[in-house]
């Protein structure tokens, strides 16, 4: 058990390693380098050696990759060329506001989605399940970006009951935040929802029909406690795979939903880096995203241990 | 029921009054949060030291330079030494009086290594300021200048206070504090920098008692916080854009000529184009009308004749360049292709429609027999391995005065020199035209160097770029000038709501 944590742990390790070679790689293929791509025309005499000289580009290529490493790895992310500034004093806050839009819409989205697949699993195909599934289908086949602006139209431009952009000075406190993310949760969560509620109901589909809920049937158990005790335990299971996924993928999502609001994130952050083309800041939040993706999956699998007895005993 | 309608109406009046005064402009990020409110810095902080700083001599309507904080000015035959007068009284708006001082100090400062300035390489004509008396200044000159007051012009060349500043010409100076109609009150560059009326400016005190710049990044975003009412204006609505605002009676939209220009470069050194005839017959194919609606729209736009002086220049020469099919089948004759060309043009996604005006370019050229085989280049390193190496290639340049854009890109020895051109004459007319004192004279001198530019230049330049903005219909007083010539001060805000 222990060694099976282990090797996840590892894999993961293993993981984010080869993205940063991906990422570091890509970035020396482009033609030139960080500063003639970041300085374009001005690419020339003492601007160019300046910022040669501070991004270190003068040395093998290995031995900045062995460096950004070890830097990233302690929170050191270098030197943004556009801001002027280290890039670890600018990301940390943005981060925080994305964290918040994540979090609050993980947090409100996952309870809901679970608890309404089940409502339409145990409905299924009455009323209640029809609507909730075509809603589902709905909010899965819009995108964000279409949600986002249909929002902003009818409750920031029209009705004018919240701020169609995020409007607030660097270290705002939480309250100051919250009125800025009503609408791009509502945006996060609806995909959200939509996915994980599907996924929820056809598992607890599938686990009503099986054999053991049958015989608990026929045993006269109330159908209340067999939802309850055999019914989402075992629908949970499959649906935590699909989580884990839909969390990874509202990393995608939140880039476009922080564009539309002007939410002051790292999704932001990063728009606004490769528009700049400051490469060190697109390399660090590029990573940060990757060890959320595969931490995010690490925690699903390790979960999917906790939850089901026999992935344990098969030694997987 | 008449008493609550006049009720209503004061509790409308009392809770606007305080919104309704305040001007929200949006401030575009443009050096991500590490803006600067000292105007020479490489990270100026555009939108606010355009309020809080005033210049020597502004951009008059007719775009010669007028009066602002120098009264008047003369120079001396030789144009090497200019005498600025500057209008008595001023002060800053920490109360400080504006002498010839604070001139000498802000103009030196320009050339400071340590600051490294962009106003540097074009202000290091300045030998050293004389402070003749309080309110005489004498600017004496390393080389003849006959328009140095365009120099000192620019929307980065403020005045700043000497004794505030520490009077140290290397260090940076971020006080905010200057002789413009608004002061400095809260710095945000992130978030909502604020500024209030200065009761004591000059030109009386400005039209609205607040103004706020709050930082928005995307253009999309600035879209949005405009139609909900949480800014005023916007600047550079894209064509898609447009229309959001353009029928809607809560917005003006308006589109105003600027000195941009995306062009198609020949390198005058290079086979075939070193023969002018074939540079001049792919430039007489180009409608350069049709080719503007194309690109940028039909009111993105007006027309020039490959010389790069744009419409609002005081120095832009009245060309004509019909589109010439026979004309340039005939001179391509003579340089010995009779049958056409066929060319390579190297072209990126580097300026607004750059690959489209390439296109375009390429179907007009056909009817005189020119094929232009496209080839597309990566933007990145496009600056770095097209720009400047291949014979035929794209480039974008934002909005220069005559004399700049002439001696950045035409002298034969400027660093910006794409089409390598090479022409002793066109150096000295550069330099004669520096020379003249005579403003009629020296029009006629930049004139025919643009003429030269038409005859037998390398360049492409089919239009100069309007920029579109919109703001809520509640403004006054904006008027159709480029965005650095907007004056603040004169914008009213009025109507009820936020």
């Amino acid at each position: 058990m222990i060694a099976l944590i282990f090797r996840r742990f590892g894999f993961a390790a293993f993981t984010i390693a080869f993205v940063s070679v991906v990422m570091f790689a890509a970035v020396e293929a482009l033609p030139g380098n960080v500063c003639t791509s970041f300085l374009q025309r001005f690419a020339q005499g003492p601007r160019l050696e300046r910022c040669i000289e501070q991004q270190g580009l003068d040395r093998p290529a290995l031995v900045r990759y062995g460096e950004w490493v070890a830097g990233a790895a302690k929170g050191d992310f270098g030197y943004s060329l556009k801001k002027r500034k280290p890039i670890n004093e600018l990301i940390w806050e943005r981060f925080r506001n994305t964290a918040l839009l994540g979090g609050i819409a993980a947090l409100l989205a996952i309870p809901l989605a679970i608890f309404l697949g089940i409502v339409a699993g145990v409905r299924r195909d009455r009323p209640a399940d029809l609507t909730l599934s075509s809603a589902a289908m709905l909010a899965m086949t819009i995108p964000e970006f279409v949600t986002a602006t249909a929002l902003i139209y009818i409750f920031a431009v029209t009705l004018q009951w919240f701020p169609a952009v995020t409007i607030v000075s660097p270290g705002a406190s939480l309250a100051q935040m919250l009125p800025n993310i009503v609408l791009p949760v509502i945006v996060l969560s609806a995909v959200l929802v939509a996915h994980i509620m599907r996924m929820m109901r056809a598992s607890v589909i599938d686990v009503m029909a099986s054999d053991y809920v049958q015989m608990a049937r026929l045993k006269g158990v109330p159908e209340r406690q067999i939802i309850r005790k055999h019914v989402v335990p075992n629908a949970m299971i499959p649906a935590l795979n699909v989580i884990a996924l839909t969390i990874a993928w509202l990393l995608a999502g939140v880039v476009v939903v922080e564009k539309v609001f002007n939410y002051p994130g790292l999704g932001t952050l990063m728009i606004q880096a490769i528009y700049d083309r400051d490469l060190p800041m697109v390399q660090a939040i590029a990573l940060i995203f990757s060890v959320i993706y595969v931490g995010v999956n690490l925690l699903a699998d390790l979960a999917a241990l906790a939850l089901d007895p026999r992935l344990r005993r098969k030694g997987h | 029921m008449k008493k609550s309608l006049l009720l209503s109406a004061a509790i409308a009046v009392a809770s606007t009054a305080a919104t309704a005064e305040t001007l929200r402009i949006p401030h575009e990020l443009g050096y991500g949060g590490s803006e600067s409110i000292d105007p020479i810095s490489p990270q100026r902080f555009y939108e606010a030291i355009q309020n809080v700083y005033s210049r020597l001599v502004r951009q008059g309507d007719d775009g010669r330079p007028s009066a602002d904080l120098a009264l008047s000015w003369e120079a001396t035959p030789d144009a090497k030494e200019w005498t600025f007068k500057l209008r008595p009284g001023v002060t800053f708006h920490n109360g400080n009086e504006f002498t010839a001082e604070d001139v000498a100090f802000s103009l030196m400062r320009t050339q400071s290594e340590t600051i490294d300035s962009p106003t540097k390489g074009v202000m290091e004509i300045i030998d050293h300021v004389e402070v003749v008396d309080p309110l005489t200044a004498k600017v004496v000159l390393k080389q003849t200048h006959a328009d140095f007051p365009l120099l000192v012009m620019d929307y980065r060349i403020k005045m700043l206070d000497a004794e505030t500043c520490g009077g140290d010409l290397d260090a940076l100076c971020e006080s905010g504090v200057g002789t413009g109609p608004f002061q400095l009150t809260g710095y945000d560059p992130l978030g909502t920098t604020t500024l209030d009326r200065f009761d004591n400016y000059y030109g009386g005190a400005a039209g609205v008692e607040k103004m706020e710049l709050i930082a928005i990044a995307d253009q999309d975003a600035r879209v949005a916080a405009l139609q909900a009412g949480q800014i005023d204006f916007i600047y550079a609505l894209s064509a898609e854009q447009v229309p959001l605002f353009k029928n809607n009676p809560n917005f003006t939209v308006q589109s105003v000529p600027t000195g941009r220009w995306v062009g198609l470069v020949m390198n005058t050194t290079l086979e075939p184009f070193n023969d002018p005839r074939v540079r001049k017959a792919i430039r007489m194919t180009a409608d350069r009308d049709a080719l503007g609606k194309l690109v940028y729209g039909k009111d993105g736009f007006i027309t020039s004749c490959d010389h790069p002086v744009w419409s609002g220049d005081q120095y832009r020469a009245e060309i004509e360049c019909p589109r010439d099919i026979e004309g340039a089948k005939a001179l391509l004759a003579e340089a010995g292709y009779p049958n056409g060309l066929t060319v390579e043009l190297f072209v990126s996604d580097i300026s607004e429609g750059a690959v489209k005006m390439a296109e375009v370019l390429q179907n007009q050229a056909k009817d005189a027999g020119i094929t232009i085989e496209l080839v597309q280049a990566p933007s990145d390193g496009y600056w770095g391995d097209v720009w400047m190496k291949e014979a035929f290639f794209a480039t974008g340049w934002s909005q220069r005065p005559a004399d700049q854009i002439l001696n950045e890109a035409y002298r034969s020895t400027a660093a910006w020199n794409e089409t390598a051109w090479n022409s002793a004459d066109f150096d000295a007319g550069l330099d004669a035209a520096r020379g003249e004192l005579d403003f009629d004279k020296r029009k006629a001198l930049y004139g025919n160097l643009q003429k030269e530019l038409w005859e037998n230049g390398g360049s492409f330049i089919p239009v100069h770029l309007n920029t579109v903005r919109a703001f809520s219909s509640k403004l006054g007083g904006i008027q159709p000038v480029e965005d650095f010539s907007i004056r603040y001060e004169d914008v009213t805000k009025s109507g009820s709501g936020s």
